[in-house]
């Protein structure tokens, strides 16, 4: 091959070649659509034509070997179109409705279970843990697996009472959406970070550095006659982002990091409008591989939601028609001065009438 | 713009700056713009002429982009160690 | 080199259970001395409750200061074929479709040059090709360019813009979510490839109020697609939904209403669309029964953000409502705008949400030229210490 000139922002290729010919014959001429079955979705056109979409859970982790099974998929069922959801979600795009029982074996088979769809948990997003992340106060993809390994039931059936979606994000830095979940799981630290006064200076800059604290905790200290800092220790909320900035601010501790658990957050604008995930366990211990009791904790949660919640409630709304005393009460979660915010605005987060059930 | 100045006059004012500063201070792609425009004088040099000095700059391997929780122009590390 | 195959009885464990295992993606390609590496730190990991990877520095491909995310091993003398192991974030195709062909491609290229392990997709939506060293970034840029792919954004530019699969397979979009996604981004390649704001930009495009793709908790700007007319029925369809037994029409949607603008009389339901303010639960509910209006467009907002560094941010109200047409102009006059202020004024590592909560909505749209409107908060100030300005009297005079 002669070397060709190197090519700059060329950008993403152009989506249309990547749709199969029923897409772009009725591209914006959708009517309606069905969910006939868990993991299986009939989308309508004005035309007659029916489009189906068989989706699959992943890990998320994928490695090429599998792509390429997916591929071969593709090609022995759709004509080679298959596309990935939001929640890491594999769909595969047909045309033909007798090939859909194969392809849910063949996928089953390979270890990829068909569902997610309507009333059910879907896939879990996540961060990368300590797969790849260097800020993860605990792994990502382990506690997901865990997780859904007992959730599964919820991810082939369509039995609860709305959709409910679940998050995991290995620090607060939370590049996965877990802030507005119905269920968030969220790696924490909860002890100061250590710093490495040696090597602090030839690593970091200190006026970036200190800026980098969201209460000003961080102050220019000699130590050892090099310059360095201090950390007001009553002022640290191990954000973490002194780290970010700044590697010899050492945030990760194998003893002292754990997990927390949220819920009642959401995105969509259905009925409600969109808002945060509150907190319900401040801490869990951080006890790979298998993550026992925040597993317990989320199964608990769902279990008491799906048992509670009415027709179309999401974890919010069913919380908010019940009232955070009784949710505690059901759930039987400890509810303690940590659950209280005391950051910006933290007032605005009390109950500031009579208004109570007794 | 009167007598503006020349994308490599820019472009090597922005050089000597990341250079002096190297180890000291983290500069980001805003913070030569505004030193350059301080520099030169608002007349003679806008916010479009010094991305363009800053594009030649990385083009051209003198400078290399860095990231320390957010992006940073500096050099490359042949050249700063 | 004779590698000697790791022990990992703590990830041996994930192999285990209904839900597809990780670990066993990462074993498919145990032959190779990364992969055994990868497993044996992680493996470490679980043992000692702590991660050990290093961040940041100087990685990239020529010319870019986005797209790849520098990672190191902090035990390289351990593991040495992961001392380095960085990221490759590549522009997903809008909607993330694919053909099995491109799919492929991609395959081919990252076991040729990388680990071979990928997410599809990470959290912004590019696909993350994770784990390779320094020197196989540019054949790995220059293979994926010559099959049409580019890389996506990282550090302090605008992040890959995503969308929902929009009006390709869905009756609610509304706007061509997948148009103006191709659009934009291909419009600002180099707020994209080379970082020059203070913090991260992200842009979702959502084609209804579901938001598939949470946009408004995650987005700097975030375009959900809505509509302005009648919610479009067919009372036949209704009646069906109600004779099926599959929804107690009342029940279900009515009294789900939130601002109980419907009503169901055993046979008809009648909508006051004049009050319906578009959250899409009585056409979730009927979605054969019920559609958005036909006068579509999206509503803009601005502002959303995770936690890091003051605090989480849902995006707010900034445009109540503008069709979606190309060019798309009057948006890009606007993103434009918004880019070339905070770029000026905002802090290192403030992000537009943090931004415009430091200096004021009220200041931000004076500063921006746009008119403020009651759609854009939840309800006026209830502070008055207000910083009133020497134009209220010169109005006055």
């Amino acid at each position: 091959m002669s070397a060709s000139p190197r090519k700059t922002d060329i950008g993403p290729p152009h989506y249309e070649q990547f749709l199969p010919p029923i897409i772009k014959k009725n591209y914006g001429k959708w009517l309606y659509h069905e969910n006939p079955r868990p993991g299986v979705l009939v989308h309508v056109a004005e035309s007659g034509d029916k489009l189906y979409s068989v989706r699959a859970g992943t890990p998320r982790i994928l490695n090429v070997k599998t792509i390429r099974l997916f591929a071969d998929l593709a090609d022995k069922y759709c004509g080679g179109h298959l596309r990935f959801t939001s929640r890491n979600n594999v769909e595969f795009l047909l045309t033909d409705e007798s090939k859909i029982d194969a392809l849910i074996e063949e996928l089953h088979d390979l270890g990829f279970p068909v569902g997610g769809t309507g009333n059910a948990i879907s896939a879990i997003v996540h961060t990368q843990g300590w797969v790849h992340c260097h800020s993860a106060a605990t792994d990502a993809s382990g506690v997901v697996k865990s997780l859904m390994d007992e959730l599964y039931p919820h991810f082939v059936n369509m039995d609860l009472p709305a959709k409910l979606r679940i998050a995991f994000a290995c620090c607060l830095n939370m590049c996965g959406a877990v802030h507005c979940s119905d269920i968030a799981i969220l790696g924490v630290h909860t002890r100061v970070p250590e710093i490495d006064h040696a090597n602090l200076p030839k690593m970091c800059e200190l006026p970036t550095l200190i800026a980098s604290c969201p209460t000003g905790a961080i102050r220019p200290a000699t130590v050892d006659g090099q310059q360095s800092i201090h950390i007001e220790e009553h002022l640290c909320m191990y954000c973490g982002n002194c780290f970010t900035v700044c590697p010899a601010v050492k945030i990760n501790n194998a003893k002292t990091d754990g997990l927390s658990i949220w819920v009642g957050g959401k995105v969509s604008n259905a009925r409600t409008e969109p808002k945060f995930s509150k907190l319900v366990i401040p801490f869990l211990p951080n006890n790979p591989p298998r993550w026992p009791e925040t597993v317990e904790a989320v199964k608990h949660l769902v279990e008491v939601y799906a048992a509670n919640a009415r027709k179309y409630e999401r974890m919010s709304e069913w919380v908010e028609r019940i009232g955070w005393p009784r949710f505690f009460k059901l759930t039987g979660l400890p509810f303690t001065k940590y659950h209280i915010d005391d950051f910006t605005h933290a007032g605005e987060t009390y109950k500031r009438s009579a208004q109570l059930k007794h | 713009m009167a007598d503006p100045v020349s994308v490599e006059e820019v472009a090597a004012a922005m050089f000597d700056l990341v250079k002096s500063t190297y180890g000291k201070k983290n500069l980001k792609a805003m913070d030569l713009t505004k030193a350059m425009i301080e520099q030169f004088g608002e007349d003679r040099c806008d916010k479009q002429l010094c991305k363009q000095a800053i594009r030649q700059l990385i083009d051209s391997g003198k400078c290399t982009y860095s990231y320390v929780g957010g992006s940073y122009i500096t050099l490359p590390p042949e050249a700063g160690s | 080199m004779s590698e000697k195959k790791r022990e990992t009885p703590l990830l041996d464990e994930l192999e285990k259970g209904p839900w597809p295992s990780f670990v066993r993606e990462l074993k498919k390609s145990a032959d190779t001395p990364v992969i055994q590496d990868l497993l044996g730190q992680l493996e470490r990991s679980y043992e000692e409750h702590l991660g050990h990877w290093k961040h940041g520095g100087i990685v990239g491909v020529m010319g870019y200061g986005g797209g790849v995310i520098g990672r190191y091993s902090d035990l390289p003398e351990e593991f040495p074929h992961i001392a380095h192991f960085h990221t490759m974030r590549v522009n997903q195709p809008a909607g993330w479709f694919y053909t099995s062909d491109a799919l492929r491609k991609i395959c081919d290229i990252w076991e040729a040059h990388g680990s071979g392990i990928t997410n599809m997709h990470g959290s912004t939506g590019d696909i993350i090709l994770l784990g390779t060293t320094t020197d196989q970034l540019e054949p790995v840029f220059s293979k994926l360019t010559e099959i049409g792919f580019d890389l996506g954004g990282s550090g302090s530019d605008m992040r890959t813009p995503s969308a929902c699969c929009g009006p390709a397979r869905c009756e609610w979009a509304c706007y061509d979510t997948l148009a103006a996604v191709y659009d934009f981004t291909q419009s600002y390649q180099d707020e994209l490839h080379r970082p020059a704001f203070p913090y991260k930009y992200k842009l979702k495009f959502a084609g209804c109020p579901n938001d598939c793709v949470a946009s408004v908790a995650r987005a700097d700007m975030s375009f959900i697609g809505t509509w302005k007319d009648d919610i479009q029925m067919d009372a036949e369809q209704v009646r069906q939904y109600a004779a099926s037994g599959t929804v107690d029409i009342q029940k279900d949607v009515c009294e789900r209403c939130p601002t109980r603008c419907m009503s169901w009389d055993g046979t008809n339901l009648t909508i006051d669309n004049s009050e319906c303010v578009k959250c899409m639960h009585c056409i979730n509910v009927m979605p054969k029964a019920l559609r958005p209006g036909k006068e579509r467009g999206c509503t803009v907002l601005i502002g959303a953000k995770a936690p890091i560094v003051g605090g989480a941010l849902l995006s707010s109200v900034f445009v109540p409502f503008i069709e979606m047409e190309p060019p798309y102009s009057d948006l890009k006059e606007l993103l434009e705008a918004i880019w070339d202020l905070w770029s000026e004024h905002g802090k290192n590592r403030e992000r537009v949400g943090e931004f415009i909560q430091r200096v004021g909505l009220g200041n931000f749209l004076e500063q921006i030229g746009l008119e403020p409107v009651p759609e854009m908060i939840a309800h006026p100030r209830t502070n008055p210490y207000i910083f009133f300005g020497e134009e209220l009297h010169e109005k006055q005079a």
